[in-house]
């Protein structure tokens, strides 16, 4: 058997300044791609809008654009008109959470992360450190980000320079 | 003489903590809450730098951003920080304050040798002086007249301070936290709206700090711990809002170090008023201050004049100086410029003993390097002996920041000066910007601002205001505008930081520049780190009294940010180092780096550059590298390669129409190699793309363009063809790839993959197949960019290194090794193989030789203009080989290109593009663009390279040095 080797396979968990940041690797992403009535048909119910997650049946469904989604969970299985695009190795999945863990997202990004404006169950495709990641609030302070594999490390240390600096 | 000195009691310092720091070397104290301009003045250091062109005495004008004197370097080595402003400075324990322009100390400077040769410094003098006699003269002077004239140094060394930025949200940002900002705030804040409270200073409250009135700082506290209590109010203290930008973005400093972008839904401009000098001769002398600064180093840093003050005014507001400054002890004498000051202010004079001259003003300041005395103007010309000199010209709204979104102010008679001329949808003033003066006034525009926010935001008004206090009535403003004191023989600055006087305005008038836009740029005057917050209302009209026309016909100069100055560190932020730019890892990265490999940057890639088996240095290793795989099998990490699932019914119709070849019919299990032209007929790029079943295509950018095609194809597919059911997805980073290069590589494969028949006729040249393996998909592609029998294989990212260390063990008994990126593009040189040094977005299809590529059956992106007359001109530069006949020598890229018997100057007939040494050649080759192209092949031509002054002689020949006939690959 091939053994995975993650990006971070050399980072260690971060830890201070009320942030905690780890890899939490061994998730199946898949990308959905067809018109909305094959997508329907071969998922179930869809979220509506880009920008908030909707769970079911064990899965975690986030839409990504127009006639795309992207599946977390699952075993994925095609439909008729409907492409799927397995992206598990391409993206490096952290979970950032502790108190200050909006804080080092607000020096990141000009996104508003006020709890009041951005609850769990929310996601924002945006960047981070001009590379693209996906932040997906999980918990009251809680988030996964999603990093391009092969930026994965200059993100991680990007968030770890931010949160080293939070006083 | 100028002379301050502590009082015994009141203030907003610390008497019980005092402070020990140097200023030039010499230890000085001050007290907590002190900053360093009260720190010194109380050290009766009032000479703290010299002037920017004439090296004269200069002393603190102000006590706060608008200083254009009192800049000064603090600390040492890699922690110096130049141009920092005394007047806004919070003193700190141990700080090493330096002056600066001034050698070897402020009070005496051999560069105030320079006054002497003033004529010679007037307005416009570097365009006059320094510009011949030759037409390099001025490269000459440059750095003699910078070395005269500067300000701070900046350290090249890194400091230890840490630079950050963040971003945040509110719905009302509040600019200054004077009376109207206070009010403003609370009453937003009390409306429950999301505040933030941005005020420059290190303490809120603006105006009341200034202010000794018990009845100003219980108000002031009152506000200030209602806000503090409110959870939706965030208090900012040294942060100056630095711009203000569409949609109202606002970009703050925060302390030395810190940057904000702060996206609010509203603004409310409160950032009050900078008080604005008098012009008259010598006053720039120091002890020559601003009126309002002596009442903030009186009441704020408990800093009085020892024994005189003299007041020059046009308006009431210097009497509160005034009033205090005799309260406290200090004989004043008010030299009045209007003809009747109002009763009041006289009763109240009279009271305190105050003398006071209407009709006045100063005829001259006297003194040797500071202010020993005064000489009145007008019927009472007396000459006055005193400590210090406080002038007061009226206030000039700080309206900067109302103007960068592009709206003009526009001046105000009754103030005279200028005022916002508008706001931007969701802004709005209070008090001082607006030209609101009294105390009473700004907080009801607090109140009314924030109201006006409130309702902007919810559609009606906030309901719990913050409550009038009970002050009494705001003193009339009362200003008559003065703008120039009669006679003025003397210097006399209208501009201190840049040493810009009266007569240099009037001769800037007089030689033609008659727009404040072109005044500014011939006097310099506004330019610096002050841009021009004292000088520029008293420039611009003198302009207009010049040039006959009023001041609002004449305008003013355009704000711009920063409001004022920042360091280049705090813009920067965390993008230093390593963080200057993001980097970017092939799946493999860990494997080369703990297996010998060599990094360089390529892009944002860091890629393995060549591995230490083959050699200590890139320039001996890539030839071994080569040699292997020339001769036996190496291993090469290719994942960097761009790789887009193309999938849909109309997915083969898609790549029909990007390629120039057909695509149409490509068979399941086969890869075919692809160019693909833009809009313009110009090559775009090219990479293989394979035919995984019906409806899906995998297919390979370059490196450097995978970016740019997965938007071209998302481009084409929404905008171009939205009928055509395709759906693309990039898996740059989900799929990893190493090529498998060699004669050898065959059976490096089939040892590795003992399953599966990797024979040439189960994986023909241009074959591709899926495999299961190791539980995971594995993508067998027979390609070859080396030249020789080779194959990609390429799997999901997570287990490209399980894989690649299988196939290396595997085949370990035909020694294979890894070679790297030199090595790679080398051996493509060797074949011919175009890439991205050729792919440069100039190149034609027939420029690099792949004309015949293009169907003629089908239509494809950029198929007409690339027929376009100059795209087929027989002469265009075009791909040839090229191979170095002089022994010895070697070949440089980027070389220019001429023909044997041109003379060796300017663009030549084209240049190189990649250089080798060929194993197989054993001799110098490149690829190069040569105008007319193989039409030339057989002719010696010359490769100059200008700067190392080389010149070598080249012969063109077939860009193809190797296997013609591609036998190797077939094999």
């Amino acid at each position: 058997m091939l053994e995975a080797h993650s990006p971070l396979a050399e980072a260690e968990t971060f830890t201070a300044n009320g942030v905690s940041l780890s890899e939490t690797p061994g998730f199946t992403l898949t990308q959905f791609a067809g018109d909305e009535k094959a997508l329907k048909k071969a998922l179930g119910k869809l979220p509506k809008t880009v920008g908030i997650a909707l769970e079911h049946d064990g899965q975690t469904f986030l839409r990504i654009g127009p006639k795309q989604l992207w599946v977390l969970g699952g075993d994925a299985k095609a439909g008729d008109g409907v492409y799927l695009t397995p992206l598990s190795s391409g993206r490096t999945r952290f979970l950032l959470e502790g108190s200050r863990a909006r804080d080092v997202l607000a020096a990141c990004v000009l996104i508003d992360f006020n709890p009041t404006h951005f609850k769990s169950g929310q996601f924002v495709m945006t960047g981070i450190h001009h590379t693209p990641v996906t932040i997906h609030c999980v918990g009251e302070n809680s988030f996964h980000i999603y990093a391009l594999r092969t930026f994965a490390l200059n993100v991680w240390e990007w968030l770890c320079d931010v949160a080293n600096g939070l006083n | 003489m100028t002379a301050f000195r502590r009082t015994p009691a009141g203030g907003r310092i610390d008497r019980s903590k005092s402070l020990a720091f140097t200023y030039n070397g010499k230890s000085v104290t001050g007290f907590e809450g002190d900053i360093i301009a009260s720190a010194l003045l109380a050290n009766n250091h009032n000479i703290i730098g010299r002037s920017f062109k004439y090296h004269r005495p200069r002393g603190f004008l102000s006590a706060g951003l608008e200083e254009p004197n009192g800049l000064f370097t603090i600390g040492e080595g890699a922690e110096t920080v130049p141009n920092v402003i005394g007047t806004t400075t919070k003193l700190i324990a141990g700080m090493k304050v330096k002056s600066q322009n001034a050698w070897p100390s402020p009070t005496f400077d051999v560069m105030a040798i320079n006054s002497l040769a003033s004529p010679l410094f007037t307005a416009g003098f570097y365009y006059k002086t320094f510009m011949g006699p030759t037409k390099k003269s001025w490269m000459f002077f440059e750095p003699f007249i910078r070395r005269a004239a500067g300000l701070g140094k900046a350290t090249a060394d890194k400091g230890r301070e840490r630079f950050d930025t963040t971003n945040s949200f509110c719905d009302v940002l509040v600019i200054g936290s004077g009376p109207a900002g206070l009010a403003a705030a609370l009453t937003a804040g009390r409306a429950g709206l999301r505040v933030v409270l941005a005020e420059q200073d290190c303490e809120i409250g603006g105006a009341f700090l200034s202010s000794k009135l018990e009845q100003h700082e219980t108000w002031r506290n009152e506000i200030h711990n209602e806000l503090q209590s409110l959870k939706n109010i965030r208090i900012l203290t040294n942060a100056t809002v630095q711009g203000l930008y569409d949609h109202n973005q606002a970009v703050i400093s925060i302390g030395a170090n810190r940057l904000e972008v702060l996206q609010a839904k509203t603004i409310i401009h409160a950032t009050g008023a900078f008080e604005r000098p008098l012009v008259f001769n010598n006053n720039d002398k120091p002890g020559v201050m601003l009126a309002g600064s002596l009442r903030t180093y009186l009441n704020r840093y408990a800093l009085a004049p020892k024994r005189r003050a003299v007041i020059v005014t046009n308006n009431d507001s210097a009497y509160d100086v005034a009033f205090d400054l005799a309260e406290a002890d200090v004989a004043v004498t008010v030299a009045e410029c209007r003809a009747q000051p109002s009763g009041a202010v006289l009763a109240r004079a009279a009271q305190l003993g105050i003398a006071v001259f209407p009709n006045s003003g100063i005829a001259d300041v006297l003194g040797n390097k500071q202010l020993q005395a005064v000489k009145l103007s007008g019927r009472h010309a007396v000459t006055i002996e005193c400590d210090v000199l406080g002038m007061s010209g009226g206030w000039n709204p700080v309206v900067h920041l109302t103007s960068h979104g592009g709206i003009k102010p526009v001046y105000n008679e009754n103030i005279a000066s200028f005022v916002p001329g508008g706001f931007a949808a969701g802004q709005f003033g209070a008090g001082g910007v607006m030209g609101q003066f009294g105390l009473l006034q700004s907080i009801r525009d607090g109140v009314s601002a924030a109201d006006q926010a409130v309702a902007y935001l919810e559609g009606k008004p906030s309901k719990n205001k913050v409550v009038e206090p009970a002050f009494g009535e705001d003193r009339a403003y009362a200003i008559e505008p003065q703008w120039v004191v009669t006679g003025t023989d003397k210097k006399a600055f209208v501009d201190f930081q840049n040493d810009v006087t009266l007569s240099d305005v009037k001769q800037a008038h007089q030689e033609g520049y008659k727009s404040v836009e072109h005044l500014k740029r011939y006097t310099t005057l506004g330019m610096g780190t002050d841009q021009g917050k004292t000088s520029n209302i008293n420039a611009l009209a003198i302009m207009a009294e010049m040039r006959g026309e009023t001041i609002s016909a004449t305008g003013t100069t355009t704000f711009r940010p920063p409001f004022a100055p920042l360091s280049i560190g705090a813009i920067a932020g965390r993008g230093i180092g390593k963080h200057f730019r993001p980097t970017r890892r092939s799946p493999l990265h860990d494997w080369h780096k703990n297996n010998g490999a060599v990094f360089i940057e390529a892009g944002l890639w860091q890629r393995a550059w060549f591995y230490d088996w083959a050699g200590p240095t890139a320039e001996t290793a890539y030839i071994q590298e080569m040699q292997l795989v020339r001769s036996g099998v190496g291993i090469s990490d290719v994942s960097t390669l761009g790789k887009i699932d193309v999938q849909g019914p109309d997915a083969a119709e898609f790549l029909n129409r990007v390629y120039v070849n057909g695509f149409a019919k490509l068979p399941v299990g086969k890869a075919r190699y692809g160019v693909m032209l833009n809009d313009d007929g110009v090559v775009l790029d090219d990479g293989t793309t394979s035919r995984i079943s019906d409806t899906q295509f995998y297919m390979t950018t370059t490196t450097a363009q995978a970016g740019e095609v997965m938007s071209w194809l998302e481009y084409l597919l929404q905008c171009h063809w939205p009928e055509l059911d395709v759906h693309v997805a990039s898996l740059t980073d989900e799929w990893g790839g190493m090529a498998v290069s060699g004669p050898k590589s065959r059976v490096a494969l089939q040892l590795a993959f003992p399953d599966e028949d990797v024979s040439n006729e189960a994986l023909p040249y241009m074959g591709v197949k899926d495999i299961s393996f190791g539980g995971t998909i594995v993508r067998l592609l027979r390609l070859s960019f080396s030249g020789e029998l080779a194959y990609e294989v390429h799997c999901p990212a997570n287990y490209v290194i399980s894989l690649w260390s299988h196939i290396m063990q595997a085949a370990k008994s035909l020694d294979i090794k890894p070679y790297g990126l030199e090595a790679l593009a080398s051996l493509r040189i060797e074949k011919g193989h175009v890439a991205g040094l050729e792919l440069d977005h100039r190149n034609s299809l027939d420029d690099l030789g792949l004309g015949k590529m293009a169907s003629t059956q089908k239509d494809y992106v950029g198929r007409a203009l690339r027929q376009r007359e100059y795209l087929q001109a027989p002469e265009r530069w075009s791909l040839v080989g090229l191979e170095l006949l002089d022994e010895g020598k070697k070949i440089r890229g980027g070389s220019i290109l001429f023909s044997a018997t041109d003379e060796i100057k300017g663009h030549g007939r084209g240049y190189i593009t990649s250089v080798t040494w060929s194993t197989e050649l054993n001799k110098f080759i490149a690829l190069g663009l040569y105008k007319g192209g193989l039409k030339h092949e057989g002719e010696e031509i010359i490769a100059a390279f200008p700067l190392k002054n080389e010149q070598v002689r080249l012969k063109i020949v077939s860009p193809h040095f190797i296997d013609k006939q591609g036998e190797r690959l077939h094999a």
